[in-house]
């Protein structure tokens, strides 16, 4: 009896040991720039924060399950996301965009800036998804960008370059890097296997999406490393009506898109980095990543998701880098994204 | 030659009605047969949806249907629908609903004026089969579920482009065998 106690008690202390370990090599410390980034991010966002000033009510109404509800909510400080917090948590969950006075897309943590009627759309939202996909589209995106800035080991840097604008017939969403050091790399399986496992991870986490609107010298501040991105943002600021370039954030990855993006990254559902492609332009050799992927609640079966798959396989015929006179070219600003 | 077919001037219910009745437990004999399907003609009548075992909403819903088309077909000024009205129909107001209210919803009907639904049976207990039956046009929401429109689902919209690539790298196959095989001919 004495034996076996003592056995149980050494498993026990044994799990206890592995339950407490560190986690220390998990947990990387933070790079000197992207600190330096998160740093300038939360500044900003603590500035637009405190602009508000005197905090003044808007009335907001919402039309639909579970009930009809009118919200009296805070100007400039309340999101899509409280006023879903306030309605039902089944809301709070599946959202991931909303739409203001049936124009406007809206994201999920962006404030409402004055009265209005407000809709909250997902992935099986009646009767067309349309706008929910594309911003789930544009979020894989930028989602897969992330995950290739940690991906690889230090002596090879990526350098992101850009996303194509959304299209979710192309059957595949898209990432153009630049890996310096590699000039010629073709993934092996398991590369691709080890990426689409980061991508669940980093869904998972469930990072929201942050959205800042910020001035033109603040976004070149932030992106100084980045040699694409620092000459895309003047372009970008140009193009825009109140010359602010919109930044969006998950976890500490901060990345240039005009949006609108979906709420939380745990809407991803299931996903695959399919292929990487060589390219050839001006900018010498940039690596298109690609990848397919399900929102969370689409259930599909394995077989038809592995046609998917292969369909990612090819080399997607969105928009080069350097073809710029494109109609496609994805820094394209407006003050508002609507559906009219 | 000129006769008139004979199936298009006997009524006809636009339900399948088995040809042997389905027995009821019923002590009281065949009176009592007809006394329980009394109560349920009466109560569909009445409340337009009912939940019975199947065997007995099977049986309910010919007399129903009958009754109904009986109805359409002569009115309220036949005396022999009258007096089968007044037999099935146990509270005599619903008469008046039956010519006022149910000949004019169904006098355009191309379809059977009543439905039958097979019910879920709580799985471990032993029970008799539950169905549904109403009459069609009730006010109740419908017992199936609404069928969604899901093509514009993200999925269905990949499943699709899938299916258009393929048939377009096939096509390109195709013909690209078809001019070889011009070139061998020649």
């Amino acid at each position: 009896m004495k034996c076996f106690t003592s056995c149980f008690y050494k498993k026990y202390t044994y799990t206890l040991s592995r339950r407490y370990v560190s986690t220390s090599k998990n947990v990387e410390p933070l790079s000197e720039i992207v600190a330096y980034q998160n740093n300038l991010f939360d500044n900003e966002q603590k500035k637009q924060k405190e602009a508000v000033g005197r905090i003044e009510k808007m009335i907001i109404k919402y039309h639909g399950v579970p009930e009809n509800v009118t919200l009296s909510m805070n100007k400039g400080i309340s999101t899509p996301y409280d006023c879903a917090k306030h309605i039902s948590e089944m809301l709070v969950k599946r959202t991931g965009l909303a739409l203001v006075d049936n124009t406007h897309l809206w994201d999920m943590h962006r404030p409402l800036e004055s009265d209005c009627e407000i809709t909250f759309m997902h992935a099986q939202h009646l009767p067309d998804p349309y706008h929910f996909n594309r911003a789930y589209w544009r979020s894989c995106s930028l989602i897969l960008g992330a995950v290739i800035s940690k991906a690889f080991k230090n002596d090879i840097q990526p350098t992101l370059h850009s996303f194509p604008s959304p299209n979710v017939k192309s059957g595949s969403f898209v990432y153009d890097v630049e890996l310096s050091n590699l000039p010629e790399w073709t993934p092996t399986e398991n590369e691709l296997r080890i990426l689409s496992a980061n991508m669940v991870k980093l869904a998972q986490t469930s990072y929201r999406f942050d959205r800042l609107a910020v001035s033109e010298e603040l976004a070149l501040d932030i992106f100084q490393d980045n040699k694409f991105k620092k000459e895309q943002v003047p372009n970008i600021a140009q193009q825009s009506i109140d010359k602010k370039v919109i930044l969006y954030r998950i976890g500490d990855h901060i990345d240039i898109s005009k949006g609108p993006m979906i709420g939380n990254t745990d809407l991803l559902g299931r996903c695959t980095i399919t292929a990487v492609h060589r390219l050839d332009t001006k900018y010498g050799h940039l690596y298109r990543f690609q990848g397919v992927s399900l929102p969370k609640g689409i259930m599909l079966n394995h077989f038809a998701y592995s046609l998917l798959e292969q369909r990612a396989k090819k080399l997607n015929a969105a928009r080069l880098p350097d073809q710029v006179n494109n109609d496609m070219f994805v820094p394209r600003f407006s003050s508002e994204d609507s559906i009219a | 030659m000129n006769q008139a077919e004979v199936s298009q001037l006997i009524s006809k219910l636009r339900i399948r009605i088995s040809p042997r009745h389905k027995n009821l437990k019923c002590p009281e004999g065949p009176q009592g047969r007809l006394n329980k399907l009394r109560k349920t003609v009466n109560a569909l009548f009445k409340y337009e949806r009912l939940e019975l075992n199947y065997t007995i909403a099977d049986e309910t819903r010919g007399y129903a249907e009958r009754l109904i088309s009986e109805a359409i077909r002569h009115g309220d000024t036949h005396k022999p629908t009258m007096e089968m009205a007044d037999y099935w129909i146990e509270e005599k107001q619903l008469i008046h609903k039956l010519f006022k209210v149910l000949v004019p919803r169904f006098s355009d009907y191309k379809t059977s004026y009543t439905m039958l639904y097979r019910a879920p049976k709580a799985y471990p207990d032993i029970v008799y089969p539950r169905s549904v039956l109403e009459l069609r046009g009730n006010p109740f929401p419908s017992i199936l579920p609404q069928r969604i429109d899901q093509r514009n689902f993200i999925h269905n919209i990949l499943l699709e482009e899938a299916k258009k690539a393929y048939r377009a790298e096939k096509y390109e196959q195709i013909t690209k065998s078809l001019n070889e095989q011009d070139v061998v001919d020649k």
